[in-house]
């Protein structure tokens, strides 16, 4: 399953490893050696404030941003090297779900299927499979015009329109209300169930708690790793605005 | 402090307000939570005279206000969704022209500003372009200008949607002392974790008004009850079970690794399941909001 090159560092349940994994922006380090692993099918949380490094984070997984130093490995594969062989395990959804605002539904779904390399006809089916789910009015107004819970459900079926093995969502749940919150959280248990990798970053630490483990990054470096209870029961905090707080003000006391 | 009482009004065909009524009290946080398009800012805007009601009435002190929107805008400083600042000018040249606009005495403005920016935590960026602040700062940035002209009601617009969590927790405790100072602040937001923070609620669905009161009392007077339940094998499994039980009228959800369900009744049906651990502990605010909205959604 996995391809283990000799330079791998994980084990075999782990479907992203990453080993100081570093990215640099003139003098200004955004990422700093970060060492990580996600496991197959896990729901992983990634939380940190403003600038933390986390779409960087993300953007270095799949290849779109050159890394400075340091790796990342996606199935075994180290991504550097392989970009056109990753690819075809990813799906993002980058924050402001990255639609077309002036093409409608599902002229961006056709767009997206079409540069994953999907068989037209496999297209034309999940057109007819999301209009099962969202009336065919609101898929041919332009996305723009469309409410960002629709939106929202938009460009998740965008990003899975190539049956990905592994999902990064940045900010998938930011502006949405509660519905379409716990409707979005049913579908990614969903794709857990199938065996799917999800990672999630949010700005809602409450959110958090939906994920199996969770990464608290702070300028750029891992501060926690684990479980949201667990994490909870031995940070002695009673809710996970009391994790985070102690979290990020005891690193920055560090 | 603040009333509405039976407000109303249409867009055409669409009710965007249907009915609303609440009260703000002073040193006190009310929420206004709700969807996207639920009515929130509708319901703003019809109390500062923005938006020209249908009927209902406001209230000042239990006087109504009989068309006088002065006397809510008199007193109340308003942050709306999208607060305008003028993203060339710097921090303190923000400050210096809403200021300006907000009349405050030139020999005070000095002193008023530094306070402000100070209680905020701005005073260290006062020199950098209001256009090169994060979403964070903007916003601390927005709320010193609308405290410039010493406001006893805050209506705040979705304060806290795009800011990131270390932004939102100093804003809390921004909005701690100003509830002490006695100010009466109504604040809008579709995130009910933050809601938590309030004194009251009220949840508004499609213009209407689903339930309201004290965040204590609409927790205490909760019917159904609140069970977290950790599978001993997998989750998916488990889940599959419980809603088998067709006898049983609860609601399931997957957190993390654990069920969480909320049943009215006998727990007993829980007594056969393969589980490491099974917990009662209280609803959040958003397992009642989606509890009230799945009772009147197919309405």
């Amino acid at each position: 399953m996995i391809d283990r090159s000799k330079d791998f560092f994980g084990d075999m349940n782990d479907i992203i490893v990453a080993r100081r994994l570093t990215k640099r922006f003139g003098h200004f380090t955004a990422v700093d050696a970060v060492d990580f692993h996600i496991k197959q099918g896990e729901v992983l949380g990634l939380l940190g404030p403003n600038g933390a490094g986390k779409t960087t984070t993300i953007k270095m997984m799949t290849g779109l941003l050159r890394i400075t130093s340091g790796s990342v490995w996606v199935k075994g594969y180290e991504v550097t090297k392989n970009l056109n062989k990753i690819k075809k395990f990813i799906g993002y959804m980058s924050q402001k779900f990255s639609l077309y605002p002036l093409l409608n539904a599902y002229e961006n779904i056709e767009f997206c299927g079409g540069v994953s390399g999907v068989p037209r006809k496999i297209i034309k089916e999940k057109k007819e499979l999301i209009t099962k789910e969202i009336p065919r009015e609101i898929l041919t107004q332009r996305v723009k015009d469309i409410p960002p819970g629709i939106r929202q459900r938009v460009a998740l079926f965008s990003c899975l329109i190539s049956d990905p093995e592994i999902i990064l969502l940045d900010e998938p749940t930011s502006g949405v209300d509660p519905e379409v919150r716990r409707e979005f959280w049913a579908k990614i248990y969903d794709l857990k169930k199938k065996g799917k990798t999800i990672l999630v970053t949010t700005h809602n630490l409450d959110e958090a708690e939906y994920a199996d483990r969770i990464l608290i990054i702070h300028k750029g470096r891992i501060i926690l790793d684990g479980e949201p209870s667990e994490l909870m029961r031995a940070e002695k905090a009673e809710s996970m605005e009391r994790l985070f707080r102690k979290a990020v003000t005891g690193h920055e006391a560090n | 402090m603040l009333a509405v009482k039976n407000l109303f009004k249409a867009f055409d065909s669409i009710r965007a307000v249907d009915g609303v009524s609440f009260s703000a009290q002073r040193g006190k946080i009310t929420i206004i939570a709700g969807a996207d398009g639920a009515g929130k800012s509708t319901i703003f805007k019809i109390i500062l005279g923005l938006i020209k009601k249908d009927r209902g009435e406001i209230f000042i002190d239990d006087s109504p206000i009989n068309g006088n929107f002065s006397r809510v805008t008199d007193i109340t400083g308003y942050m709306p969704e999208r607060f305008s600042l003028y993203t060339d000018l710097t921090v303190e040249e923000n400050m210096d022209f809403f200021a300006d606009i907000q009349r405050v005495e030139t020999g005070r403005k000095k002193e008023l500003k530094n306070r402000l920016l100070e209680r905020t935590g701005m005073l260290p960026f006062r020199k950098r372009r209001a256009g090169a602040l994060s979403g964070g700062m903007k916003q601390k940035l927005a709320l010193s200008a609308i405290l410039l002209s010493s406001p006893e009601v805050l209506i705040l617009d979705e304060p806290t949607t795009g800011v990131d969590p270390l932004s939102r927790i100093e804003f809390f405790k921004i909005m701690d002392d100003l509830k002490k100072e006695g100010k009466t602040i109504v604040m809008a937001t579709p995130y009910l974790d933050e809601a938590e923070k309030g004194d009251f609620i009220v949840f508004i669905r499609k213009g209407k008004n689903i339930k309201q009161g004290g965040i204590r009392e609409i927790k205490d007077n909760f019917p159904e009850k609140m069970f977290r339940i950790l599978p001993a094998g997998n989750i998916f499994e488990t889940l599959k079970e419980l809603n088998s039980k067709k006898e049983v009228r609860a609601h399931f959800y997957i957190r993390g690794r654990y069920i969480k369900c909320l049943f009215s009744g006998d727990s007993g049906f829980l007594a056969g399941i393969k589980a490491k651990e099974i917990r009662e502990e209280k609803p959040s605010l958003e397992d009642i909001y989606l509890y009230y909205e799945r009772g009147v959604r197919d309405d």
